[in-house]
């Protein structure tokens, strides 16, 4: 265990104290890019993923699912700046498959709802590890 | 493309309220609360829509999510009892096998990401290399003037943006037949949440008419 923990800690000092390291994480952080933000979208998702498998609370795994969506929105978004910046292809098309994504989003939260009342008015629970009908 | 000044300062402003709220999104233990948080963290979603320069997206995902889905999510909690939840009786998370099985894949799945995405930076920082100073110049410059010929708004103290104009164009000539079924998608939506959220007396009143009349959940004819 010490002599994994004493691995980590080399590891870590090898990265840290390549030459030029740090003048990179600082400009990194003076001039976010396009890596930050799909970073950030990355976080996003998987904090969406944590609320939908480990919450009880069917409401809150719909507003995870929400998360994830935005998640992959601000992908769409950063890449099309990206396009617009360096290239020279349709440079909206990110925007206009984002509209989508949150149409789609909006039909989903409608319908996923109707369920949830429906489901309540059946079971008298919103709990999701106490519906088990379907389970044997 | 990098953001710089201001820019950079806003963008881990709103990127730090997004991912701060998003945790407590799916740790507070009031679902009110949980929406409210969610609520926090598409506004700061919206806000780095706008660092990218997709003003319309950022204007949509207001009025559509905070606006419209939210308001809805609101009056579902509203309907449906949550309190034993609030007061602490029942669990939050599911049982800890399954919890702790969901984290570890989760660590795995996000080292996987940041690695990904590390590894497809450096392949499209050698595609920018492809590029020659020249283009680069070319686009910076194209940009620059697109940003100088927006006309100024009424009160004159910031640019009108076309940023809705090129996606509306863009819309219309590339994505018409989308657009519409996008629209069919959501009727649909309207009238299955309509069936779905009907009460048993009012399923009984268009379903079978014969037995809602015999069990006497009807009683006029119709």
């Amino acid at each position: 265990m010490n002599n994994f923990i004493a691995s980590a800690f080399a590891l870590v000092w090898q990265e840290a104290a390549t030459p030029g390291r740090w003048q990179t994480i600082r400009q990194g952080v003076l001039e976010p890019d396009l890596s930050k933000f799909l970073v950030i979208a990355a976080l996003l998702f998987v904090i969406g993923v944590a609320g939908v498998l480990t919450r009880r609370n069917i409401i809150v795994i719909f507003m995870s699912i929400e998360l994830i969506l935005n998640a992959a929105n601000l992908n769409f978004i950063a890449f099309t700046r990206y396009l617009q910046d360096t290239g020279n292809l349709n440079a909206v098309a990110g925007q206009v498959f984002t509209i989508f994504v949150i149409v789609v989003a909006a039909a989903e939260a409608a319908i996923g709802l109707g369920l949830v009342i429906a489901l309540y008015r059946n079971k008298e629970t919103i709990f999701v590890d106490k519906i088990d009908l379907l389970k044997w | 493309m990098t953001l710089a000044g201001w820019e950079a300062v806003f963008f881990w402003v709103f990127a730090v309220a997004a991912l701060v709220a998003a945790l407590l999104t799916i740790l507070a233990r009031n679902a009110v609360h949980s929406a409210l948080f969610l609520i926090s963290t598409l506004v700061s979603v919206a806000a780095l829509f706008v660092l990218l320069g997709a003003e319309f997206i950022a204007g949509v995902q207001i009025l559509v999510y905070v606006g419209g889905v939210m308001v809805l999510f609101l009056f579902v909690i509203m309907l449906v009892n949550v309190g034993a939840e609030e007061r602490g009786n029942e669990m939050l998370f599911n049982r800890p096998a399954q919890v702790a099985t969901s984290a570890i894949f989760l660590v795995l799945l996000s080292l996987g990401f940041i690695y990904a995405i590390r590894q497809g930076y450096e392949g499209l920082l050698a595609r920018d290399n492809l590029i020659t100073q020249d283009q680069r110049e070319e686009s910076a410059t194209r940009r620059r003037v697109r940003q100088q010929d927006l006309r100024p708004s009424a009160t004159g103290t910031s640019l009108l943006s076309t940023d809705t104009q090129l996606v509306g164009a863009s819309l219309y000539r590339f994505a018409a037949l989308p657009f519409e079924i996008a629209s069919v998608l959501l009727l649909v939506a309207i009238i299955g949440s309509v069936m779905l959220a009907r009460t048993t007396k009012q399923e009984a009143a268009t379903d079978d008419l014969e037995t809602a009349r015999d069990e006497g959940l009807v009683n006029r004819e119709s």
